[in-house]
């Protein structure tokens, strides 16, 4: 029987050990995110949220929600005399509709600013997105501007260390996040992306589809005003002059009866 | 509660939106005015674009008159003959009025227009008021002023197509009528109010019409203006939220009952002034709002 070199008897179980941990390195980050579908009806007033999952030990997380981007337009102010007018319309596009960035430390703890700036996870970044149709020297100041119009609506929301870590075990490192979908949100397809950090790099990452729709009584009345605004117009007003009637109707029977009773 | 306005575009508390309905519902309920001309301004103060404020206080304002004029036809305070005749000029003008707000818009200054003619209309309105029933106070009498024909009237009378409008037993030309309408239609679409305060007292003082006969008449064809605004609204602008309107229709109802047993506690004079000074309160918010320096250089161009 021959005598066998026992590295060569190691090297397959080595082989193995390294492919399995390298596998475990790409593995996309697991992401649950619920509601999966937001659904905007009569009584929307924003949404209740849970972005939760599994990472690897010892990493940072950051959750970014992105609205889709959309060309809006935009009365520019100015000022004539003593009171302030409009002068003119801007287009702006390319920043998305809505962003929200959530993490488990503060944003400059997690990433290096060259990594912050192809995330476009801050502000400067951000800036850089914005583009209009404005003349050359107004664009600065319309892109801050528009940043900062965003930030008042509520539809950015840059920097909140809110996503909680739980204890790290053999399958990994949970982490949840709870958060409200703003009122503002309009219908579209949304991004959730769940990065994971570590030494100011993202290591990994993974992405979900969040769809916003629009459903019920507001759908069916914005839809019938954009395509059939003629319908529309004339049930406003019999919707309208019904009630009225039907006011008036009850008020004077209630007040026929009060006079009956006297 | 939330409730999504569709036109609009945003989500707001019910009870926000009800409370406004019924806090113009208590002034109209309180000092017999519609309360369009309040409405739209506080709209506007809530967020709601100016726009869309305007378009659906008119449809809200359809409500409200069809409740009134239906109560004044039963009593016989319509004349149906005079009403139509405005009701001509009317919605000639509210077609003006929203081919104005067309333009405007294209311009991207309907918004500015229409704060601007509302900053106008309620400083002159809420001044003439306040001073006039000041002066009624310190002379401490409730009677009014009684009316004396002015040089107006002879050249009223003077003019062609003179008609006998049997029910207000007065003769006029039908130029008169027709011109009050037109006016009153413009300012119903570029400002969403149903016109009833300038549409009454030029009834009574300038067309001579009984009181009662003025209230109803000016309810039925205000109902029209109003109907003919929203649409016109609905189909040029797209503009009109129904949504909005039909709460704030409900909560109108519900304060002008509270209005309207609240107002016999007070004097005329005591009412007219507090009034005023809310409509003057309202313009010098509006009237800060166009001087002050805005944080941000833009606004968002609204609309479907």
């Amino acid at each position: 029987m021959s005598r066998r070199n026992p590295l060569l008897l190691t090297l397959p179980f080595l082989l193995l050990s390294l492919l399995a941990q390298t596998l475990a390195a790409v593995e996309p980050a697991k992401v649950e995110v619920t509601p999966s579908t937001v659904k905007t009806g009569t009584f929307y007033g924003g949404a209740k949220m849970r972005i939760a999952g599994m990472a690897s030990a010892g990493n940072k997380i950051i959750v970014v929600v992105r609205g889709p981007s959309a060309a809006r337009v935009f009365n520019k102010l100015g000022r004539v005399g003593p009171i302030w007018v409009n002068t003119g319309k801007v287009t702006i596009s390319g920043a998305p509709s809505l962003l929200m960035i959530f993490s488990s430390a503060p944003l400059n703890a997690c990433l290096n600013s060259a990594v912050l700036d192809q995330y476009q996870l801050d502000l400067a970044s951000l800036k850089k997105q914005v583009q209009t149709d404005a003349k050359a020297e107004d664009r600065d100041r319309l892109a801050y501007d528009f940043l900062a119009f965003k930030a008042k609506q509520g539809d950015y929301r840059l920097n909140s260390v809110s996503v909680h870590l739980g204890a790290a075990s053999p399958e990994g490192l949970p982490y949840s996040l709870d958060f409200q979908m703003p009122r503002s949100a309009t219908s579209g397809k949304y991004q959730v992306s769940v990065l994971e950090c570590r030494d100011g790099e993202v290591v990994n990452h993974a992405d979900v589809e969040l769809a916003v729709v629009e459903v019920g009584f507001p759908a069916l009345i914005a839809s019938m005003a954009r395509e059939h605004s003629s319908f529309y117009g004339f049930i406003s007003v019999i919707i309208a002059m019904a009630a009225g009637f039907g006011i008036d109707f009850v008020a004077s029977h209630v007040f026929e009866r009060k006079v009956a009773a006297h | 509660m939330w409730i999504l306005l569709p036109i609009a575009r945003m989500s707001i508390a019910l009870p926000l939106l009800v409370g406004v309905g019924a806090m113009i519902g208590f002034l109209s309920g309180m000092f017999g005015v519609s309360g369009g001309f309040l409405l739209t301004p506080i709209l506007m103060m809530i967020g709601i674009p100016p726009t869309v404020a305007a378009a659906s206080d008119s449809c809200q304002i359809v409500a409200g008159a069809s409740s009134g004029a239906a109560a004044h036809f039963r009593l016989g305070n319509v004349d149906v003959k005079l009403g139509i005749t405005m009701l001509v000029g009317g919605l000639a003008g509210g077609w003006i009025g929203v081919q104005i707000i067309r333009v405007l818009r294209a311009l991207g200054t309907a918004d500015f227009a229409i704060t601007v003619t509302y900053v106008l209309m309620l400083g002159g309105i809420g001044s003439y008021m306040f001073f006039e029933s000041l002066s009624n106070l310190r002379r401490g009498t409730l009677v009014p002023k009684s009316y004396q024909a002015s040089s107006g009237e002879g050249l009223l009378s003077r003019l062609p197509f003179q008609v006998d409008f049997p029910s207000s037993q007065v003769r006029h030309s039908l130029i008169v009528p027709l011109a009050l309408g037109g006016i009153v239609g413009i300012l119903a679409a570029i400002m969403g109010v149903g016109g009833g305060f300038i549409m009454l007292p030029m009834m009574v003082y300038l067309l001579r019409m009984p009181m009662h006969k003025a209230v109803g008449t000016s309810l039925f064809q205000i109902l029209f203006t109003s109907a003919g605004v929203t649409f016109l609204q609905a189909t040029t602008n797209h503009t009109v939220d129904l949504m909005l309107a039909l709460l704030l229709a409900a909560g109108s109802t519900i304060g002008a009952q509270i209005g309207a047993r609240l107002g016999r506690l007070l004097r005329g004079d005591q009412l007219k002034i507090l009034l005023a000074s809310i409509v003057l309160l309202v313009m010098i918010k509006m009237a800060v709002g166009l001087l002050m320096t805005p944080s941000l250089k833009i606004t968002p161009a609204r609309g479907l």
